[in-house]
């Protein structure tokens, strides 16, 4: 029983007409999914087998990561374009930190330090300064990009890396890798706190109509300032965890996060609540992306073919959504 | 002469839940200024919208020159001969008066634009149009006067081939001195062929000006007459309903009753921007009206009130309470709530579901101890107030993009009732029932006066007269961004209205 009207519905043909629509509009993305997923399993020999999924599952874990934390400047209208360089700095602060003999935890806080100082420096030039956030951390990420070739001088750190360390991106679990473990947890937890919690309400609600929470009384500049944060945040674990899995510290390494995150947020924004980002949606871009990355490499298709297939999904994701509710991210 | 006319018939425009223009016919004439008058929500917006190309009707026929047709867009428009300045300018406030009359028609020297022929076609323009107007056109416009701006937006209008030039409220923002000015040139239009529609709260000044007047009520046309047969007070009664009297005695008693509240809310020495008031306040359970032209400062003293950008005070105090930092969150926090006009912008969230919407201001209310949302706290909360204001939906999950004006505006005001107890003391509506049906209408006015009886101070700031005569137990006019003498319920009358809101003496 959902009818709540003393009065009648509008018109029930109307309102079916909507649902149906709707309908359409949420779960689209997820049938194109299965079917890309379906035709792989078909044509593909091992595309099937447990490992390759395990390996699929554990391909998408860091970009998930990243992708989680643009949803949450997403879902405030904010977009972070410093995440790329922001995974690269964690991805050489860290190993850096740890071949000179600094304990693990302390490494790890260190990194997610980093991340609280890249987003407070975005979330102070946005909020504060007032310069809207595609462009503020367009700039933040050249200085990100500079840092790190400093901190190295360009080379790659490798050796003298702790196993504990190592076992985070290499490791598993029960056959399971420990990668799409902490991947898991990070999109549950996301979840949680967009849709369970006021800070998911209030940020959700940012982005739906800054003038509308302004009136409704919502701290509009703290919400936004704290969506930037997460954002840094989620990048900089990202980072720390694409170092341990590449077994070093690659100052270029985070680069491509910057533009697959982007295509994972975006693929999510056309399904659940179109035009919004959302966690599950971010999560099912990620998928998509791993998926079709996987196939077409062991299709044995080079990585330029792959590059010009994301970039297709990725206007065809972003036309989705402005062609069926109003983008807006400046 | 039919091909001097631009004929309207039978035009109709059906909003989702408001008939904007009902079967609606006039006759606009190239030798004529015509002045187009009736209240806020009569349909004069939508009628120049239709005729300006904005907005298709829903029904109708429209002729120029006895010849049916279709205007697509304002460039169809422009193209038929029909112009618009709207009310607000649409001026680039950088470029010069010169630069912004040839704006997008710049003459050009081997694909650079000829800054010099641009000057002197523009001041050909002007003086064609105008002779008797001197005028800076090498200025950037923000730095000319209002008066001289609106001369530049009319010469920029009348650079096609033009016969009907519509201006909406040309002379609203203009001081007394510069009027004159703009009156000469709109009279000097019909004498070159070029009909004038002009809307205006001024009555004088339409009277003034027009040579024929169309008054439009409630969507439908009135009367069109020639001016000199009609009075202003005559022009007062064909713009009013003329309806309602016999429920007035029994609020009259209603208000006698309410007016004896503490004081809710008061400031002292207000001042935002231009506009001051010295002293306001209002008691529990009151009915507060301000009233005032475009642009008079009642909505800018309402909104001031709530969300403070700017504003400067010597005292501000919510039941008793000195407001310390004065911002939205403050006074929410105060117990101050504010539904603000234009909804979609300023409410609400047209993608969430009424849910969520009701949700906005007190999600705090579904949180269990775990602090948890709970979505079943949430939907029976939400499912209370869709039953308390009567929202017509299927479901609390319905995308609040499908709703009607008045059943949106429901859920605007909703939001501040889901769980919040009693600790609103002091309510504000601007424009309350604005795009909102007759029957919504109704059932918003029962809301408000259920929670003034509550004992909610309830301060309307509003542009429908009839709505504050109905609802206010005292109305406080604005003019030129000051606060009038206090108008108290035996002086309400429409003309006593008008005649405070233009600041002429009773």
């Amino acid at each position: 029983m959902t009818s709540t009207s003393a009065g009648t519905a509008p018109s029930r043909d109307l309102v079916l007409g909507i649902v149906r629509k709707d309908h359409v509009q949420r779960y689209s993305t997820v049938v194109v999914l299965v079917l890309i997923f379906l035709i792989f399993a078909a044509t593909v020999d091992r595309f099937l087998q447990p490992q390759n999924l395990l390996n699929i599952a554990q391909q998408i874990s860091i970009l998930t990561i990243v992708g989680v934390g643009l949803t949450f400047g997403f879902a405030a209208r904010e977009m972070d374009l410093s995440v790329g360089f922001a995974v690269g700095l964690a991805g050489i602060l860290v190993p850096l930190l740890l071949t000179k003999d600094v304990a693990l935890p302390l490494a790890l806080l260190a990194g997610i330090g980093a991340g609280l100082v890249i987003g407070g420096v975005n979330a102070a030039l946005v909020t504060i300064v007032g310069i809207p956030s595609l462009i503020a951390t367009l700039a933040t990420a050249s200085i990100l990009f500079g840092i790190s070739f400093i901190l190295t001088g360009g080379r790659a750190i490798y050796g003298g890396l702790p196993e504990a360390y190592l076992w985070l991106g290499q490791g598993r679990v029960g056959g399971v890798p420990v990668l799409a473990i902490l991947m898991l947890i990070a999109v549950i937890v996301a979840w949680f706190v967009m849709e369970r919690t006021v800070f998911g309400r209030y940020i959700y609600a940012v982005g739906g109509n800054r003038k509308a929470a302004e009136l409704s009384g919502i701290n509009v500049r703290g919400y936004r300032i704290a969506a930037l944060v997460v954002c840094a945040v989620f990048a900089t674990v990202a980072g720390m965890l694409l170092a341990s899995r590449l077994g070093s510290g690659q100052p270029n390494a985070g680069e491509r996060y910057l533009l697959d995150g982007l295509a994972t947020v975006f693929i999510g924004m056309t399904m659940l609540r179109p035009g919004t980002a959302t966690v599950v949606g971010t999560f099912f871009g990620a998928l998509f992306i791993g998926i079709i990355n996987n196939g077409l490499n062991l299709l044995g298709m080079d990585t330029y073919i792959q590059s010009i297939v994301k970039g297709i999904i990725i206007l065809t994701a972003v036309a989705v959504v402005s062609r069926t509710t109003k983008l807006n991210l400046l | 002469m039919a091909e001097m006319e631009t004929c309207l018939t039978d035009i109709t425009m059906q909003f989702p839940g408001t008939r904007a223009l009902d079967r609606v016919s006039v006759t606009f004439r190239v030798d004529e200024v015509h002045g187009l008058i009736g209240e806020n929500g009569a349909g004069k917006s939508t009628l120049v919208n239709i005729l300006g190309g904005s907005l298709p009707p829903t029904s109708g026929s429209i002729a120029i020159g006895g010849e049916s047709v279709r205007l697509k867009s304002p460039r169809d428009a422009l193209l038929r001969g029909i112009a618009h300045v709207s009310q607000e300018g649409s001026l680039v406030a950088g470029l010069s008066g010169a630069e912004n009359i040839l704006l997008g028609a710049e003459p050009r020297r081997a694909g650079v634009i000829a800054a010099g022929k641009l000057r002197n076609d523009a001041a050909a323009l002007v003086k064609r149009w105008f002779p008797q107007v001197v005028i800076n056109l090498a200025e950037p416009v923000a730095s000319l006067p209002v008066a001289d701006r609106k001369v530049i937006e009319i010469v920029r209008a009348l650079r096609g081939d033009i016969r009907l030039l519509i201006l909406d409220e040309p002379t609203a923002t203009l001081p007394a001195r510069e009027k004159e000015q703009l009156w000469s040139i709109i009279r000097s239009l019909p004498r070159q062929s070029v009909g004038v529609i002009l809307i205006s709260h001024f009555l004088s000044e339409i009277k003034a000006l027009s040579d024929r007047i169309t008054v439009l009520r409630d969507g439908r046309h009135v009367v069109t007459e020639a001016a000199g047969r009609l009075s202003e007070s005559q022009l007062v009664d064909l713009m009013l309903r003329r309806s309602g009297e016999s429920g007035k005695s029994k609020e009259q008693a209603a208000a006698a009753a309410r007016a004896e509240g503490a004081v809710a809310l008061s400031v002292k020495g207000w001042r935002a921007g231009r506009l001051q008031v010295p002293q306001f306040h209002i008691r529990a359970g009151e009915i507060v009206g301000l009233i005032g032209l475009t642009g008079s400062g009642h909505f800018g003293f309402a909104r001031s009130l709530y969300n403070p950008a700017g504003v400067h005070y010597e005292s501000c105090e919510v039941g008793g309470r000195a407001v310390a930092l004065h911002r939205a969150r403050t006074m929410r926090d105060m117990g101050v709530a504010l539904v603000p006009d234009h909804r979609m912008e300023n409410a609400l969230i047209g993608e969430w579901e009424l849910r969520e919407n009701l949700a906005m201001v007190h999600p705090q209310h579904a949180v269990l101890t775990t602090g948890v949302l709970s979505r079943r706290r949430e939907e029976s909360e939400a499912q209370r107030i869709m039953r308390l204001l009567n929202v017509k939906a299927h479901s609390s999950a319905q995308q609040l993009n499908t709703l009607s004006g008045g059943n949106k505006q429901k859920i605007s005001i909703g939001k501040w009732l889901y769980g919040a107890g009693n600790r609103y003391k002091v309510m504000i509506f601007i424009e309350p029932t604005e795009g909102v049906d007759v029957g919504a209408k109704a059932e918003i006015y029962a809301e408000m006066r259920r929670l003034a009886g509550l004992g909610v101070a309830i301060l309307i700031a509003s542009s429908d007269l009839i709505e504050i005569e109905t609802m206010a137990d005292r109305v406080i006019p604005f003019v030129n961004q000051a606060a009038g003498p206090e108008l108290t319920r035996a002086q309400f009358s429409e003309s006593a209205f008008i005649t405070a809101m233009s600041g002429e003496s009773a």
